[in-house]
């Protein structure tokens, strides 16, 4: 469980994290989801306390996590898969890190065991690999057995195999009754990971919630119909309930009311109809209208409002 | 929500932080890079090398005037410790690579979240710096002693390792090293930088005196209180004496002679860098 109270991080003028508050449940996956520089990665580092908040409060499992007498049986972090020494072994450096919790060369090996290190585990780190890094991160995020997981971007340099497999973890562990926590600026990643979402935009959280309430919201299922008798279907189908907004002369957008029921009422009437097409806005594009005055830094090409 | 669901609660094992962890861990990191043994090395090698060819090459031959027992300690003294300024160096650059290392390279992320409250880590770093130094140039002195007092032998000069003076002074060389290393850490820790400690430290040990050399005479009681000035009255034998002109007295700094004094100076500035370097490491983010 993660509980952020008006947390905050400023530098100088600029407010990277502003005032935001949220709960990350335990038993569920919650995805940490925003454009770069929106802030997910100084939110973390404040959760772990490895930056100081401006102001507002961050607790994991009830209190502040330097308090806990284990941190890391409480919290397993990966925020950057380069915080290591090139020099040293993959394995020295999960021995060093286990050895502050009393952390025995058993689990040790246990870990590069499941994250599959094995080849490269008394290799030096240096000459790794961007998924080979990455998962020597998540090894150091495992070794305590945590009962709360916060992975900054943990598929970024992982093969397809390694992405699947890490999905699998996230799941298993939050079946284990683990608080997991991952942040990505891939929304299609989320989508395929996460229970619950909690997205920010420049420091401010755009939206909490679960996935599939996300994807409905997404979903704001519409049905394009050209007509040359526009005006007398859009009488038709507003008596049958339906929203109906004109997009050209002979072009109409309607919601609340399916692509085959608006034929149906058509035909009855003997309207012709040239044109039925459903719009389903994607996942994606839900997220960048949420996100679209978020940004920090966008081209200035904007998608177009529709596709297909 | 008022219904409890099924889900399971996990719980984590037992299994907690504590300072030996700490210790232990920042030993297993010490000794498991390059850097550390490279330097432990060149400083075995360099220490017993250079002061068996500085003591086959000392002898009292042509010299003018009797050398007393004291000359000939001050002598043996000199041979065996004569590698201790490049010590200072070695130990210098590893107590900033110690801790700055961690910072060039993120290591300190992963350090900081494993022991959050993090004094303990400075502290644990320091003792693993200032105990190996010591148990290196320990041995490297201990190496260089017989094999100095035989070869000084050899040019007539008679040791006797029976003087508990000479061993002081030896422990005041390994002090000064373990010391210096812990000045160079504490330096590094307030840096952050390889380079930059480096700088600093090798700033305060070398070119400050220098500077200090031009300045008017008040200064001069300002100056002794450098580490490289209580580093030099840790490493003088005492005597009336002196090996390199036996008939010139020793020349005294004007207020801290005494070995113990030299020692209090260096503890002094370990103590106020440490403190510094320990209050902003808890002040700033990682």
């Amino acid at each position: 469980m993660i509980e952020a109270e008006s947390l905050t991080k400023r530098y100088g003028a600029n407010t990277a994290v502003d005032s935001i508050n949220f709960t990350v449940r335990p038993g569920r996956v919650t995805g940490f989801l925003g454009p770069n520089g929106a802030g997910k990665s100084t939110t973390m580092r404040m959760i772990l306390g490895l930056d100081r908040p401006s102001s507002g409060v961050v607790r994991v499992n009830g209190k502040a996590y330097a308090r806990h007498h284990a941190p890391l049986r409480q919290v397993g972090a990966l925020l950057d898969a380069k915080a290591v020494h090139p020099g040293r072994s993959a394995r020295n450096h999960l021995l060093a890190v286990a050895a502050t919790h009393h952390i025995g060369a058993k689990r040790v090996d246990e870990v590069i065991g499941l994250t599959g290190l094995e080849p490269v585990a008394r290799k030096r780190v240096g000459g790794f690999s961007l998924g080979m890094g990455q998962r020597l991160g998540l090894a150091v995020a495992l070794l305590g057995d945590p009962a709360t997981l916060i992975l900054d971007e943990p598929v970024n340099g992982l093969d397809p195999e390694g992405v699947v497999w890490l999905r699998g973890l996230a799941r298993r562990l939050a079946l284990e009754g683990r608080t997991v926590f991952l942040s990505s600026h891939l929304m299609s990643e989320m989508a395929q990971t996460a229970d619950h979402v909690i997205i920010l935009g420049r420091g401010r959280i755009v939206a909490d919630a679960p996935v599939s309430e996300i994807v409905a919201r997404a979903d704001g299922d519409s049905v394009q119909v050209r007509s040359p008798q526009v005006d007398h279907l859009t009488h038709l189908l507003q008596a049958e309930g339906a929203t109906v907004s004109r997009v050209e002369a002979d072009l109409v957008s309607v919601t609340n009311l399916g692509t085959s029921r608006i034929a149906e009422i058509a035909a009855a009437a003997g309207v012709v109809v040239y044109e039925l097409t459903p719009i389903a806005r994607s996942l994606e594009e839900a997220y960048i209208a949420l996100t679209r005055d978020e940004v920090e830094y966008r081209t200035t090409q904007t998608s177009p409002e529709v596709n297909r | 929500m008022s219904t409890t669901e099924e889900s399971p609660v996990f719980i984590p094992a037992d299994g907690a932080l504590d300072f030996g962890g700490v210790v232990r861990s920042e030993w297993i990191k010490f000794r498991s890079v390059r850097s550390t043994w490279w330097a432990y090395a060149i400083l075995l090698v360099v220490t017993v090398g250079v002061g068996a060819q500085v003591s086959s090459s000392l002898s009292f031959d042509g010299m003018p005037g009797v050398p007393t027992q004291d000359a000939i300690q001050d002598m043996a003294v000199y041979a065996v410790t004569v590698s201790t300024d490049f010590g200072v160096l070695v130990v210098g650059v590893l107590g900033v690579i110690v801790i700055a290392g961690e910072y060039g390279t993120g290591m300190i992320q992963s350090t900081v979240t494993a022991v959050p409250r993090r004094l303990p880590i400075l502290v644990a770093k320091a003792l693993v710096v200032a105990v190996a130094t010591f148990v290196v140039s320990s041995v490297a002195l201990a190496m260089t002693v017989p094999v100095s007092a035989t070869l000084l032998a050899g040019n007539g000069v008679a040791v006797r390792l029976d003087d508990p003076q000479y061993w002081i002074v030896l422990l005041g060389s390994v002090g000064y090293l373990v010391l210096v290393s812990l000045i160079a850490f504490s330096v590094g820790a307030l840096l952050r930088s390889t380079a930059g400690g480096t700088a600093a430290t090798f700033g305060l040990l070398l070119v400050v005196p220098v500077a200090t050399s031009f300045l008017p005479a008040w200064a001069e009681n300002i100056a002794i209180l450098l580490p490289s000035v209580a580093g030099d009255v840790l490493l003088s034998y005492p005597t009336e004496q002196s090996w390199v002109d036996l008939a010139a007295p020793t020349a005294g700094s004007a207020w801290i002679t005494e070995p113990w004094q030299g020692g209090l100076t260096l503890i002094a500035w370990v103590a106020v860098l440490f403190t510094a370097a320990a209050v902003l490491l808890r002040e700033r983010d990682a």
